[in-house]
């Protein structure tokens, strides 16, 4: 029983952290019909950036965060610049491909700067491990868990309680009608790469703080494939449900499956569970329920 | 007040639509363009809107002037902001999955102020069926409904022209009556409107003046009393002549182009 509170406790810590991820792919999917497979390099991008302000400039923790997930932004904004508005108007697929390419593109350049070895990553953090009989939780989760809760509530406020936020929705439903009604849909989809990059960049330090960062942390990103999948690809609060349940679904596979032998189970797991739910609900569990004419 | 002069425009690099048309809009009234499907009249209202590139169109010749000066080629959210040329898109251009309030700030983005709520009353004080509905997800209301909808959008981005892409498409009759009574009203308070419409007489019959277009070129314009009563238009577009009717090999656009040259 212990055994089972501590693998979903800690399953939803981690699960937070795949929610703001999934959460990233959601908002860019439903402004611009594109995945962004490039998600990974982002996320290194955006803890690398962390990295030379805190680690190399040894700035202060409060400022080298906001300035880091500032740098981000920028960095998500120029490559949306340069990659994503050329094709607005075009089919989406041009988008996705283009952030498969942008991937190859950014994990190079990435490596020519920082080369491939790993680098050790580790936040001070006030402790604050939790102890409760016999279940323990480890205080880089909890920090972990909390912020990415935190970056999810922010990016929530900002989409349903802004005027930009509005435009933003006004945009991801339709650029051609929001743009004959004033909104620069061209703009707006800066702000949501921006925005975007931002909260990998959160996530990315979080993971990062797990273990260590390399040029291939980045593949933790793909972890957001079953989140976004199992939660709906436009649906919010699906990627919010669709992290936790991966993350649980993780820890699970962890306690009781890999004891049995088969090492490295964990990281299959939440594929196995995708599939499950793409066979019941092909929209996933919270897909938009589409709004027909009849 | 809208000056259009000589413009040609094609998509994709090779398809021409319109060949050449000339207008001018006059402040204060209600311009109205008929002409049978592709014949450029969507197409001429997303130039001068400025969303053509968005459909990957060129505006290959010609001028498109507001208030003398030229907003050709110039950005949709620009055209709209600083010259104040609205474009309500044809079938109904609301947000679905926004509340009808959210739409009608949606549309407000461009210039948010303080006068944001008042506006939003007048828009209710014009089409108040939508007071009921604010709080409800655009995608659900009636054809009708979001029409009206989609005019009061217009009116929050505080137009001075509208240009009006087949507003009656797919209404009653009786509705559509309302909603034209309404963009009367609209005109009447100082919105100069160009309004493209397959209704020809219902159009008409609230219009000042109006233009016949047919591949992509202006076959015919005058006062829209004269047009009501124009035998070739009468025959064409309202469904009446005088004449016995005719067999669909008369009915052939070549004959009909020859007729109009």
């Amino acid at each position: 029983m212990t055994d089972l509170i501590q693998a979903l406790g800690s399953g939803t810590l981690v699960g937070l952290v795949y929610a703001v991820l999934g959460l990233c792919i959601v908002t860019i999917y439903r402004a611009s019909e594109a995945f962004n497979f490039a998600i990974g390099e982002f996320l290194v991008i955006g803890s690398f950036l962390f990295y030379v302000l805190f680690f190399d400039l040894n700035l202060p923790f409060l400022i080298a965060l906001p300035l880091g997930l500032l740098a981000a932004a920028i960095t998500g904004a120029i490559v949306e610049r340069l990659t994503i508005k050329p094709l607005l108007g075009r089919s989406p697929i041009a988008m996705t491909i283009v952030t498969l390419g942008l991937a190859f593109f950014l994990r190079a350049c990435v490596q020519i700067v920082f080369g491939s070895h790993t680098y050790s990553f580790f936040l001070d953090l006030p402790d604050i491990t939790l102890e409760i009989g016999d279940l323990l939780f480890l205080s880089d989760p909890i920090w972990a868990g909390m912020l990415s809760l935190g970056t999810f509530g922010l990016v929530m406020v900002f989409l349903f309680r802004t005027r930009w936020g509005l435009a933003i929705r006004a945009t991801s439903e339709d650029q051609a009608k929001a743009m004959a009604f004033g909104i620069d849909a061209r703009f707006i989809l800066l702000i949501v790469w921006a925005m975007s990059s931002l909260c990998i960049a959160v996530a990315g330090i979080m993971i990062s703080n797990f273990g260590a960062l390399s040029s291939m942390t980045g593949i933790v990103g793909l972890r957001a494939i079953p989140v976004v999948l199992i939660g709906g690809m436009d649906s919010i609060g699906g990627a919010l449900v669709g992290g936790i349940i991966v993350g649980i679904c993780e820890s699970l596979a962890g306690a009781y499956i890999e004891p049995m032998g088969l090492i490295g189970f964990k990281d299959v797991a939440p594929y196995i569970l995708l599939l499950i739910v793409l066979f019941i609900r092909p929209y996933g569990l919270f897909g938009t329920v589409r709004i027909e004419r009849v | 007040m809208l000056a259009i002069e000589n413009l040609r425009v094609v998509y994709h690099d090779v398809i021409s639509v319109l060949n050449g048309i000339s207008m001018d809009v006059q402040a204060g009234e209600v311009l109205v363009i008929i002409g049978a499907n592709g014949a450029g009249k969507t197409t001429l209202l997303r130039s001068v809107s400025g969303m053509i590139d968005f459909y990957d169109g060129d505006i290959i010749d010609g001028d498109i002037k507001m208030e003398g000066a030229s907003i050709k080629g110039l950005d949709a959210t620009d055209i709209m902001k600083r010259y104040g040329v609205t474009y309500v898109m044809e079938d109904r251009p609301v947000f679905w999955y926004l509340t009808v309030e959210e739409n009608l700030e949606a549309a407000s983005f461009s210039r948010w102020d303080k006068r944001v709520k008042a506006d939003m009353e007048d828009v209710f004080g014009y089409f108040p069926m939508l007071r009921s509905l604010r709080h409800k997800r655009a995608g659900y209301a009636s054809g009708g409904e979001q029409q009206m909808l989609a005019i009061g959008m217009a009116l929050m981005t505080k137009p001075k022209i509208m240009l009006l892409d087949e507003p009656s498409l797919g209404l009653a009759p009786l509705i559509t009556e309302e909603l034209f009574s309404i963009i009367q009203r609209l005109n009447q308070s100082g919105i100069t409107m160009m309004l493209v419409e397959q209704n020809a007489h219902a159009a008409l019959n609230i219009g000042t003046r109006g233009y016949v277009v047919e591949m992509g070129r202006i076959v015919l314009e005058g006062d829209s009393q004269e047009l009501l009563v124009n035998e070739d238009v009468r025959e064409f577009y309202l469904g009446s002549g005088e004449k016995e009717r005719k067999s669909y090999k008369d009915a052939k656009r070549y004959k009909r182009r020859k007729r109009w040259l």
